[in-house]
């Protein structure tokens, strides 16, 4: 199902060093690794296959030709670009303007939402997302993390500067406040 | 597991069914030939630049530490070291940067003591020569500052008296410390060049005393004092 190719891990050290040697096959290996992968995750935060696409290419470039800039001192590649993806949405976001979000662990639930009654099988992808990008902004990024990059609790902390119980906590209630803001969909 | 629970694992299932969006190829094969550009172009600008910077930043910061470590080294240089010589020029440095009479003098006297803790060690090294070159030092550091008090007293009378007292007083320390060295040498030249010193110094005392000399005769700091006549004044103390 999921064609975004091997997780992130450590593995990616023997290629960073070649990189940084000058080997422009280590570039090429590091840029299939994941160019998917970050266009997905912007994708999934703007919404707009231009700006994912913009957004992606600036991502990959700027990581892979600044390497000098990346300490490889207990922070995995990985994390460092998705890193610089967050950040090239947040400046996105600034540039072009982005509603005004609220947290939805607050909103208030439809007097007729019944969150039972919620078919999530019979949800569309694209509900799904659209209601996902309504959610404030680290709610998003880790539902976009864990559940379409599916990256491990530890590997989205590394990301988000969190600790792991505070990852499971913020998913928990991106969660809850994505099925809120489904039930509110659905009965609108 | 509670129902919340359950329903919100069944979202989270559902929410890791999604299919991810792919990248059209156009957008992978523009993103790599704008990467490669990239990479071509640093590569091309760190080629150009870093050999020669790196050349630049390598041979300053080895004079910078040569210079450094030299500087320090030379601060306690001895006069039979090698490194003597650029404790001068340091020393010489350090008069161009002083300014006021205060600090002249203070840098003068600073200096005479210098000398005398040099003449110490010479004599104490057995080189009598180069004791009596310090000691020769000594004298024209003091005569420096007798020329500046002078000079102060035309320009700043009060202030002149202040100067004169830490000159007399400094002097009264230098003469304390050659009487008791002049109790340890057992060569007659060495002991010579000490009981030439305190007199010389005892000079310099006086002539700071004195009437005023030109205001222009003010040495700069720094600069090489000439050795003036020696008075023929009687010593207090002069025998070890």
């Amino acid at each position: 199902m999921r064609p975004l190719g091997k997780a992130a891990s450590d593995d990616d050290r023997p290629l960073i060093e070649r990189v940084r040697k000058g080997d422009q096959d280590a570039v090429r290996a590091l840029y299939e690794r994941y160019f998917d992968r970050i266009y997905n995750y912007v994708y999934a935060r703007l919404g707009r296959a231009e700006d994912a696409e913009d957004l992606a290419i600036d991502t990959l470039t700027r990581s892979l030709t600044r390497l000098d800039l990346f300490q490889d001192q207990g922070v995995a590649f990985s994390s460092w670009i998705y890193r610089i993806a967050h950040n090239a949405t947040i400046d996105h976001y600034r540039r072009h303007g982005k509603v005004a979000l609220v947290s939805l662990d607050h909103a208030p639930v439809p007097e007729s939402a019944d969150p039972s009654e919620l078919a999530v099988e019979q949800l569309s992808n694209e509900e799904l997302h659209r209601a996902i990008r309504d959610l404030t902004d680290e709610q998003q990024e880790v539902l976009i993390l864990r559940f379409f990059q599916d990256l491990t609790s530890a590997q989205v902390a590394a990301i988000m500067g969190k600790t792991v119980g505070a990852v499971q906590a913020l998913q928990h209630r991106a969660l809850g406040s994505l099925e809120r803001a489904l039930q509110g969909r659905a009965i609108t | 597991m509670t129902p919340e629970v359950q329903r919100l694992e069944r979202l989270a299932e559902r929410l890791r069914a999604v299919e991810p969006y792919v990248p059209p190829p156009g957008a992978k094969i523009r993103g790599w030939n704008l990467l490669l550009a990239a990479v071509e172009q640093s590569t091309m600008a760190r080629s150009r630049v870093h050999p020669m910077r790196r050349l630049i930043i390598g041979a300053a910061a080895a004079v910078v530490l040569l210079l450094a470590s030299a500087g320090a080294a030379s601060a306690d240089s001895l006069p039979d070291s090698p490194l003597y010589p650029l404790k001068g020029v340091l020393e010489n440095v350090r008069g161009t940067l002083t300014f006021s009479a205060a600090d002249k003098l203070t840098y003068h006297l600073d200096l005479a003591k210098t000398r005398l803790t040099e003449a110490e060690t010479m004599i104490a090294r057995h080189r009598p020569d180069l004791a009596a070159t310090s000691l020769k030092a000594l004298d024209d550091q003091l005569q420096g500052a007798a020329l500046l008090v002078q000079a102060e007293r035309q320009a700043n009378p009060a202030a002149a008296v202040r100067l004169q007292d830490r000159l007399r007083q400094a002097v009264a320390t230098d003469d304390q410390q050659l009487a008791n060295l002049q109790g340890q040498v057992n060569t007659s030249g060495a002991a010579s060049a000490i009981v030439q010193a305190r007199q010389h110094a005892a000079d310099a005392l006086k002539l700071a005393e004195g009437p005023a000399a030109s205001p222009t005769s003010s040495p700069s700091p720094g600069a090489r004092v000439s050795p003036l006549p020696s008075a023929s004044l009687p010593l207090p103390t002069l025998s070890p």
